[in-house]
């Protein structure tokens, strides 16, 4: 089933056109060249992401033959993400963060609610131990032990349910292979075998700390108009994870529903976990839309007599930020105007300060990768995807 | 005075280098057992901030093999630096067990000790590893075993009594900058895996060379003013990477030719953990120590031209850090009834 479901998609990103017109504030939604140009302004503002040319058989016509996907390897993910079930006690933790000064705005108008801040992980304090718990669980113990809706519950979801506990590789399947033999020769100059000091890996508020790390890449997905993200897990030994084990790091809304396994576009064979786009472009058009709108309030004030306070040091970004607004204030921004930017005007794009007010840009497309990531990130809360926080 | 302890190479082989390994041997190794080459990666050592809890947390950086470990030309991540090596799969895992290893990481040594005699700059060389695989391509498992040989250094360096220490305090802000943008366009453009730094004739400001120029470059500089800089691998305050020690050997055998060799040796390591230059309000992360090879007793020369080959160690342990291979389960990644179960 699933192998026809793939073939179907397959057959549906090869028939959908390639977006040319560029859709982004209206819809959330990029052309290929826009993806090019996002990602070199990433790659170039944050030099852990790069660009992969992929398998050539499985190259995409429509983007260049070296910049088929974004790539950044050994993304730290301190602890698993379903330690961090966040409850309605939770909310009195959130905080407001500011989205910083990259985007030219200021402001109790650009913060975002960070929801996981200084929380107290009581409950995980009282059992440490308790990182893999399954969720599905309580599911099944809710619903009575009946038959028929104990197995109704695992035909839907104890499939994943029933699996989650199964395939941590199994050690025993390693033919014992120890060598004694093998060094003799006496070696002080080796430090002790700890990858990681234990004192150095505290047990954390109660959370133990595995820090695993991630493969992330970003490629364009032609069907849905953006980005979509990819992971390929490894635990502290460098062994890859199960689904299973990657599922642990996704926010509990999400494991198994957006977030599944698949076939990673620029290869063959390689499977990975993957955040399903399909609404991604109705997200980002919200957040954009969100930060476009505190620029209007921004502007207001500023055409109210008051000068534009912003302590950012960059007043030509910030135009740019008005520019956009105005331009949608008057209503021609559906009208196809030219915005996709040249991927060399985005690499010069942090310091780049020749548009005045006249020449309206909008929110510059090289953000959107930016923005993505910071939307990412709370899909996959403990995978220090954005790294753009640095910033 | 105590011995350095090196914190030991550890691997991580991404998925698609097994898929690469499958491919290659169906359409190109088929029943050939012989090595072929192999690259892959490591850069330097991190600490991540934990955001909840504000502490740093170090991760150190690891072998890295990618899926296009095969292909002769392959684009470095960036701030890493390559590391060369041979894989040598076999047919069944009767052989992958009765395989002669000790001499398969002896081959390696050999070129690595090769390398150190006669190569003008065996800088690349320093970290050459083996990887020795079974595939098991019907249960998706794949059986490994990296090497990564480092000679023994007898007498073994020392590490001065202060231990390592944060290179910002040792060296300062203004010179580490001067070091690190040196090194950066002595590399092209990232940081070369192993380098030299004096102090240049200009006040507080360095100057860099490749590892091979040892000699000469550092003819006419004190002892206390050279400093050996590696990228280092390790995140542990007190041990450095596993490349600095044959980067040591390669020194001391150097020493050990020159018509100083009766003399200890004493030099200045920098562990380079910085891939860019940090922001005026962070610190660098880079440890700096100083350390000396003791004269052996009974000879003034520990090693001679033209001698055998120095015992080497280096087999990665597995995770449960024993001397045994590892194994790679791709199963719930590749075989098409585990990943119809994960389908929604």
């Amino acid at each position: 089933m699933h192998a026809i479901q793939s073939h179907y998609w397959a057959v549906r990103d090869y028939l959908s056109p390639v977006l040319r017109e560029s859709k982004f504030k209206e819809h959330g939604r990029i052309t290929p060249d826009e993806f090019v140009a996002a990602g070199d302004f990433l790659a170039y503002k944050f030099p852990v992401w790069s660009w992969e040319k992929g398998e050539a058989s499985k190259a995409k016509e429509y983007l260049p033959a070296d910049k088929q996907y974004l790539v950044t390897r050994g993304v730290p993910c301190l602890r698993r993400a379903t330690s961090l079930a966040y409850t309605d006690a939770d909310e009195d933790a959130e905080q407001l963060l500011s989205v910083g000064p990259e985007f030219g705005t200021q402001g109790k108008e650009d913060e975002w609610v960070q929801t996981h801040s200084g929380r107290t992980t009581t409950d995980n304090a009282a059992n440490p131990g308790d990182i893999d718990e399954i969720p599905d669980d309580d599911f099944v113990h809710e619903h009575g032990a009946s038959g028929l809706s104990r197995g109704v519950a695992n035909m839907s979801i104890g499939g994943s349910g029933g699996h989650v506990e199964a395939p941590t590789p199994d050690l025993d399947d390693i033919p014992d292979m120890e060598e004694e033999g093998l060094e003799e020769a006496e070696d002080d100059a080796a430090a002790a075998p700890t990858v990681i000091e234990a004192k150095d890996v505290e047990v954390a508020r109660g959370n133990l700390l595995q820090v695993r790390t991630y493969d992330v890449m970003i490629t364009y997905d032609k069907y849905y108009q953006t980005p979509r993200i990819w992971l390929l897990g490894y635990d502290e030994n460098g062994v890859p994870l199960t689904p299973p084990q990657i599922f642990q790091d996704v926010s509990a809304d999400h494991a198994l529903k957006t977030v599944t396994i698949e076939a990673f576009p620029h290869s063959a064979t390689l499977q990975a976990a993957s955040v399903h786009p399909c609404k991604h472009a109705s997200v980002m058009k919200k957040v954009i839309e969100r930060m476009n709108t505190s620029v209007v309030e921004e502007q207001r004030k500023a055409v109210g007599g008051k000068p534009a306070t912003s302590p950012s040091s960059d007043p030509s970004k910030r135009s740019k930020w008005l520019g956009g607004v105005v331009r949608k204030v008057t209503g021609g921004s559906s009208s196809g105007t030219p915005t996709s930017p040249t991927p060399t005007a985005s690499s010069s794009a942090p310091g780049g300060g020749e548009a005045g007010l006249e020449d309206v840009e909008g929110m510059r497309v090289d953000f959107y990768l930016v923005v993505f990531l910071k939307f990412i990130a709370s899909i996959v809360p403990t995978i220090e995807v954005d790294s753009t926080t640095a910033f | 005075m105590t011995v350095v302890q090196f914190n030991p190479l550890t691997s991580t082989v991404s998925p698609s280098l097994w898929h690469a390994l499958t491919k290659l041997k169906i359409d190109v190794l088929k029943l050939s057992q012989d090595t072929v080459p192999i690259s892959a990666s490591y850069s330097a050592g991190r600490t991540v901030t934990d955001r909840e809890t504000g502490t740093d947390v170090p991760l150190p950086s690891t072998l890295t093999v990618a899926g296009e470990a095969f292909e002769a030309t392959t684009t470095l991540p960036s701030h890493s630096v390559s590391a060369l090596g041979v894989l040598k799969n076999f047919n069944t895992i009767e052989e992958f067990k009765a395989a002669d290893k000790q001499a398969l990481f002896n081959d390696v040594a050999q070129e690595i000790w090769n390398s150190i005699k006669s190569s003008p700059d065996p800088s690349k060389d320093l970290s050459r590893f083996l990887l020795i695989t079974f595939a098991d391509l019907k249960k998706y498992k794949f059986y490994y075993w990296f090497a990564f040989p480092a000679f023994i250094s007898k007498p073994a360096w020392e590490i001065e009594e202060s231990g390592w220490q944060t290179a910002e305090d040792n060296l300062g802000r203004g010179a580490l900058e001067s070091i690190f943008t040196s090194a950066q366009s002595l590399g092209g453009s990232s940081t070369p895996a192993f380098f030299l730094a004096r102090p240049s004739s200009i006040p507080s400001e360095y100057e860099t060379a490749p590892l091979g120029q040892y000699a000469t470059f550092f003819a006419n500089t004190a002892q206390s003013s050279r400093i050996v800089a590696f990228l280092d691998p390790s995140a542990h305050p007190q041990h450095p990477g596993w490349p600095l020690r044959n980067a040591l050997f390669y020194i001391s055998y150097l020493h050990s030719l020159s018509p100083h060799s009766a003399q200890p040796l004493r030099l200045s390591v920098l562990c380079l953990r910085d891939s860019e230059l940090p922001g005026p309000e962070k610190p660098w992360k880079s440890r700096f120590g100083i350390v000396s090879l003791p004269l052996a007793p009974g000879a003034s020369a520990p090693l001679e031209e033209g001698g055998a080959r120095p015992a080497a160690v280096g087999w990665e342990k597995n995770t449960l850090g024993k001397l045994a291979p590892r194994m790679a389960d791709l199963a719930p990644m590749m075989d098409p009834t585990q990943l119809a179960d994960q389908a929604v």
